[in-house]
């Protein structure tokens, strides 16, 4: 029903002609239809326009895009163009998306239910990628629910539907982009996608994967009987208003309605709640310079994760909050007072030392975000369970220095007990252990 | 124990109501089993369109009209539980009423303050034999009718067209025309999935759509490729 193409037709690719099988229908969307086909015996995934969409600039924002290639491996990338013989228009192949990989829809439906790490790690995926898609001189134009997926068990990120990227400031056709996601300026009239818009879709899209809610949907919102486009553009473009505006409580979340937002944004530490602030009160009134740019982002999330503490009676992941002061405060879940473990201080880095806490090459180096990449782990004497360490998994020696002045080596392969006073020094950086 | 706190996003509720004419024209060339199965084809399709919508809560019903009207499908149910209840065909074509009905179900209550803009689509084959502008007035009255998003399929060559345009109300929205059993599938199903997507969801932008007077952004209705050999480029 529908299906531009038959099962078992062969596609020729647009620069080598190599032959293509198709082999399934996936889906069909606004723009045309996905399939699943095999080149060279490998398995990928073929996008065919509809007649409507098969337009000589869609073809020409596909070549350039072939030709710049992936800006990292988390974007299933178009590889090739692709025409058939017999058949009108055009697709393209890209990479088939893994099984693994679950939508933000189904984080919004709660079908899945990713740890606060997990998420951390799937938002600091998601910037890093888009941080570097933009440094490309690229913009996504359309960054929504429906385009990116992570992996539910590790945080991994595969941000599909790239055909709509375009060169910034050069983007002739496409879309506007997805309602709810849309920078305001654009939702007025008065911009086009770029990376700026880019930027405040991409806050939109931090704020549901962290609060499961929408930043922009307080008591505005309940006020609205019939939630149809003018009342959309509205509430998301003449109007919008930070649900959490420190200085405009006029849209605040209410409760009945808007329980996730205000369940959600007390759990985490002051300088992720302030970065939102900022990306949804100086983002919208000044869109070219208030907005928070992918690596703020980036280091945010970086932060968070290493921020996680778990409740020592029910489990819960919480975060430790430097602004707090020595307060713990109590556990989200149970209610019961929360105790911080010893935490690691790196220059403006804390890490917090858990029972599974890791550090990565970010850690001790610049800007190298490899979470394959153990540098250290947390790990417990094996004659001694009582003491707790860190492990050197790194291939030099760190130089510790107790809290009584003693300096020892830390060979690969050996811990330092985790006690309040020690610095270790790990080559290029000095960290330094609190309790 | 939950990882995370809270619960699903908030939603708003999203009535689809199925407004079908059962009249006996519809029983001749097979035409009623045509429209059962249409809709029943489309169902798992409309499902899988509101699984993947975490803004609606979509509650699908259906009110049928011959000699006179009645509901159907009285319950809002919600479309994962949906199952379609085949019609039958007998007697004339009582629209007028139908829509009455419809206007009754719209007012609020039973109809909550807050929703996503109902969806409803008239399918009919014949003219009207009762008083219908009674029967749109008294629909085009209720906020919530009025709001909606009115779509219209003719079935066969016989529908009053200018009755469907009056039903939709918006002189850019053409009633669909289903000639055949195949146009008849596709148009029930771009109802009950693009349209029904795009009345809370709507999906991607065009840039050049130009400013809409409808309230609900319509996709375009889908159309057979053109039967060519091959596109020169």
């Amino acid at each position: 029903m529908n299906q531009l193409l038959k099962i078992g037709m062969t596609v020729q690719t647009g620069d080598s002609a190599r032959s293509c099988r198709v082999e399934q229908f996936l889906g069909g969307g606004g723009q045309g239809e996905v399939y699943r086909a095999t080149l060279d015996d490998a398995a990928v995934a073929l996008k065919w326009y509809f007649p409507a969409q098969a337009t000589v600039q869609q073809r020409r924002n596909l070549q350039l895009l072939i030709a710049k290639g992936a800006p990292t491996a988390r974007f299933l990338w178009p590889l090739a163009l692709a025409v058939a013989p017999g058949v009108g228009g055009f697709g393209y192949l890209m990479p088939l998306r893994e099984p693994r990989y679950k939508s933000i829809v189904d984080l919004m439906k709660r079908r899945i239910e990713p740890s606060f790490r997990v998420l951390a790690t799937a938002g600091l995926e998601l910037v890093h990628s888009f941080l570097e898609l933009h440094a490309k001189g690229l913009c996504y134009q359309d960054i929504s629910f429906g385009n990116v997926c992570f992996d539910p068990a590790n945080g991994e990120v595969s941000i599909g539907d790239n055909d709509n990227v375009g060169v910034d400031g050069e983007t002739g056709g496409g879309v506007l982009g997805t309602p709810r996601f849309i920078a305001p300026e654009v939702v007025r009239g008065e911009a086009a996608p770029s990376t700026q818009t880019d930027l405040f879709s991409l806050a939109v899209l931090l704020f549901y994967m962290f609060m499961i809610h929408h930043p922009l949907e307080g008591r505005k919102e309940v006020a609205i009987r019939c939630f149809d486009l003018p009342a959309m553009t509205q509430l998301y473009g003449v109007e919008p208003v930070f649900i959490f505006d420190p200085a405009d409580d006029s849209n605040r979340p209410a409760p009945g309605y808007h329980d996730n937002a205000l369940v959600f944004w007390p759990i985490y530490p002051q300088f992720f709640r302030d970065l939102f602030t900022r990306a949804f009160t100086e983002g919208i009134r000044d869109p070219l310079h208030g907005r928070v740019r992918e690596s703020e982002w980036r280091a945010a999330l970086a932060q968070l994760r290493d921020l996680i503490v778990y409740c020592a009676r029910c489990g819960a992941e919480n975060f430790y909050d430097a602004a707090s002061g020595q307060s713990a405060g109590v556990c989200w879940s149970c209610r019961q007072p929360l105790r911080w473990p010893p935490r690691l201080h790196i220059g403006r880095q804390v890490i917090m030392l858990n029972h599974d806490s890791r550090l990565f090459p970010h850690h001790l180096e610049q800007q190298l975000y490899d979470f394959s990449n153990v540098a250290a782990t947390v790990a417990q004497h094996p004659g001694n369970p009582a003491i707790w360490g860190l492990k050197n998994l790194t291939g030099r020696n760190w130089v510790i220095t107790s809290g009584e002045g003693a300096i020892k080596e830390v060979e690969p392969g050996r811990s330092v007990t985790l006690a309040a006073g020690t610095r270790i020094n790990f080559g290029g950086v000095e960290g330094d252990i609190r309790c | 124990m939950p990882k995370l706190p809270g619960g699903e996003l908030a939603s708003r509720p999203l009535h689809f109501i199925w407004i079908a004419d059962c009249s006996g024209s519809m029983g001749v060339d097979g035409k009623i089993q045509q429209l059962n199965f249409a809709i029943r084809d489309a169902v798992p399709h409309m499902q899988k369109v509101a699984e993947d919508n975490p803004n609606a809560a979509v509650l699908v019903r259906a009110i049928k009209f011959s000699n006179g009207a009645q509901w159907h499908i009285a319950q809002p149910t919600p479309v994962a539980e949906f199952k379609w209840l085949d019609l039958e065909a007998m007697g004339v074509t009582d629209m007028g009423m139908a829509l009455s009905m419809l206007a009754e179900q719209l007012k609020i209550p039973p109809m909550s303050e807050r929703a996503l803009p109902p969806v409803l689509v008239l399918i009919s084959d014949g003219r009207p034999t009762d008083d219908f502008q009674k029967g749109l007035s008294a629909l085009l009255g209720e906020p919530w009718g009025r709001k909606a998003v009115r779509l219209a399929i003719a079935i066969g060559e016989d529908a009053d067209y200018e009755v469907l345009q009056r039903f939709i109300g918006h002189p850019e929205l053409k009633p669909l025309q289903a000639n055949s059993p195949e146009a008849l599938v596709r148009h029930i199903r771009w109802v009950s999935t693009a349209v029904l997507k795009s009345a809370s969801a709507p999906a991607s932008q065009p840039r050049e759509g130009g400013v809409s007077k409808l309230n609900v952004p319509i996709p375009a209705p889908p159309e057979p490729g053109p039967d060519v050999a091959e596109d020169v480029w």
